[in-house]
């Protein structure tokens, strides 16, 4: 398994995939970051906390996965990939593992790095600054969030191996039914995988500030898990009765 | 027991069987060239042998397990499938070390099996930026990378050049020489005529023959004898004699199926028969093909 995992991990290293969206996720949490500590006056600790829950891995982890399931379809190299590792449940597996691996990785990065541009702009405001317990709290939360839906995209990219139908379906329930979900039905919404269950373990704020009515943390990391689960045991259930012709 | 083992070995695919209840055996220290026309069956009982696709019936297995069974899969059996993809954004090199990693081979073998097929130079370069024969190379690469005892490979010929045919023709035999089974599907038949030892023809996913490829040409009685004499009718009632089935030419000698020239000649020398012509026929494996597999000669 540790030899399917490296290699997992050595697949994500050696493409520009996980750079660009490395990249693109830091650049959008740096600019939403950077504009709201530049702009927005009266900081409380709150505010500066709620801050750094601006990390945008989520998305980009999601389709990270997407694309390092999916992706073995549209290149054709799952072939290769089975033939190295034959037994198709260990290899799902040990994607899993990987990209909730990378999800963590790329969490760090953005976290820490946002964490860090943030508190030096509030400073030099002579703005409030985030408590160091406020920032730990903040960052194991984005971390576990990416590390869930770095899963849940492999799930997801084994369930719908075309990947251009993959992303757009991602992108249209975070974007489209999740938030329209939770605007009418918010009973229903907070159960979403890439909207509810992260902003549960998040316990991030709405817009305006308020308080959202979220699952509570715990709750919202098992409804998290049963979406992994799902689509692990639906993907699982496709790989393994599937000819690869 | 034979490193490859294919036993009733059946694949439906809904109201089509791509392949009927084909056996056969793999032998150590061999080429055995896999023959049949397109849709034949020839990919489908690859990919079966391989784990990639699961059979309707019957079993493939490698010193009697399952491919997915062995401990190291390409430790024991290097693949190259006629649709061998890469990822295009991943370079040559670091394909083999994610394929090195997964497989626990040393990382060395990648720069080995890269300089064997003569990719060094371009092993860092990205793959989309591969031509076909540097891709098969590579995927050649991939399979020789755990220096496996079995090889199997689907077309290997395709996209390669003529020195890289002659270098394919060359690797192949170096591995069986080292006492490795090696299977190559192909439809360049006189290409495989120079490398097998053992050849297998299917047809619409039955087994048409199986066996040395001289016994093969020879028909389902082995090679045939070509005999020219001075009193071709005095021979004739000889060999009859001796038991053979004889067909005299329309110009003038006999063909003697399932004799050795060596015993016609005997025969002969006992009957006191002068010879001016002796020599084995055999089919080319053209016409064998086509008379074991039904097809028209446009085919292919």
């Amino acid at each position: 398994m540790s030899a399917l995992l490296r290699a997992e991990l050595l697949k994500l290293a050696t493409t520009r995939t996980f750079v660009a969206l490395v990249g693109a996720a830091l650049a959008l949490s740096l600019l939403v970051v950077v504009l709201v500590s530049i702009l927005s006056d009266n900081f409380t600790e709150d505010d500066a906390r709620d801050l750094f829950t601006a990390d945008f891995t989520g998305m980009f982890i999601t389709l990270l996965g997407v694309i390092g399931m999916a992706g073995e379809w549209r290149h054709r190299t799952i072939t290769s990939t089975v033939l190295a590792a034959p037994d198709r449940i260990k290899l799902l597996s040990a994607k899993v593992i990987s990209y909730a691996a990378a999800g963590v990785v790329l969490s760090l990065i953005v976290t820490l790095t946002i964490m860090l541009v943030g508190t030096i702009i509030l400073s030099a405001r002579g703005e409030v600054t985030a408590a160091p317990a406020d920032l730990i709290d903040v960052l194991w939360r984005n971390l576990l969030i990416a590390a869930l839906l770095g899963a849940l995209g492999i799930g997801i990219g084994g369930v719908l191996r075309n990947q251009i139908v993959a992303i757009v379906g991602v992108l249209f329930v975070a974007f489209v039914l999740e938030p329209t979900l939770f605007g009418l039905v918010p009973e229903v919404g907070k159960f979403g995988p890439t909207g509810g269950g992260p902003g549960g373990i998040a316990q991030t704020p709405g817009f305006d500030g308020e308080e959202v009515d979220y699952l509570s943390p715990g709750i919202a990391v098992l409804v998290m898990f049963g979406w992994i689960g799902v689509f692990y045991a639906a993907s699982a259930a496709r790989l393994r009765g599937s000819d690869l012709v | 027991m034979a490193p490859v083992e294919i036993r009733g070995l059946s694949k439906r695919f809904g109201n089509v069987l791509a392949v009927d209840d084909l056996s056969f055996d793999i032998e150590a220290g061999r080429v055995t060239g896999f023959l049949g026309p397109n849709g034949a069956g020839k990919s489908t009982t690859l990919r079966a042998l391989l784990g990639l696709i699961i059979p309707t019936a019957g079993t493939a297995l490698f010193d009697g397990r399952n491919y997915e069974k062995l401990q190291r899969p390409s430790a024991k059996v290097g693949a190259v499938l006629e649709d061998a993809s890469f990822h295009p954004g991943r370079s040559g090199r670091n394909h083999l070390k994610v394929l090195a990693v997964s497989g626990r081979h040393p990382l060395e073998r990648v720069d080995l099996v890269l300089e064997a097929v003569g990719l060094t130079a371009a092993a860092d370069r990205r793959v989309k930026g591969y031509s076909m024969g540097m891709r098969q190379r590579l995927a050649i690469a991939a399979a020789l990378l755990g220096d496996p005892e079995v090889l199997i490979l689907d077309e290997p010929t395709n996209g390669l050049d003529p020195p890289g045919i002659a270098w394919m023709r060359g690797m192949l035999r170096e591995q069986a020489d080292r006492g490795r089974a090696v299977l190559v599907s192909s439809h360049l038949l006189a290409e495989v005529a120079q490398s097998v030892d053992d050849v297998v023809v299917i047809a619409r996913g039955k087994m048409r023959a199986h066996g040395p490829l001289e016994q093969v040409l020879g028909g389902g009685e082995g090679p045939a004898t070509d005999v020219r004499s001075q009193d071709d009718a005095k021979l004739e009632r000889a060999l009859r004699e001796a038991g053979f089935t004889v067909t005299p030419l329309p110009n003038g000698g006999l063909i003697v199926p399932g004799v050795s020239p060596t015993d016609v000649g005997v025969i002969a020398h006992d009957a006191g028969v002068y010879l001016v012509g002796l020599g084995q026929q055999t089919r080319s494996l053209e016409q064998a093909f086509f008379a074991l597999t039904g097809e028209e000669l446009t085919a292919e």
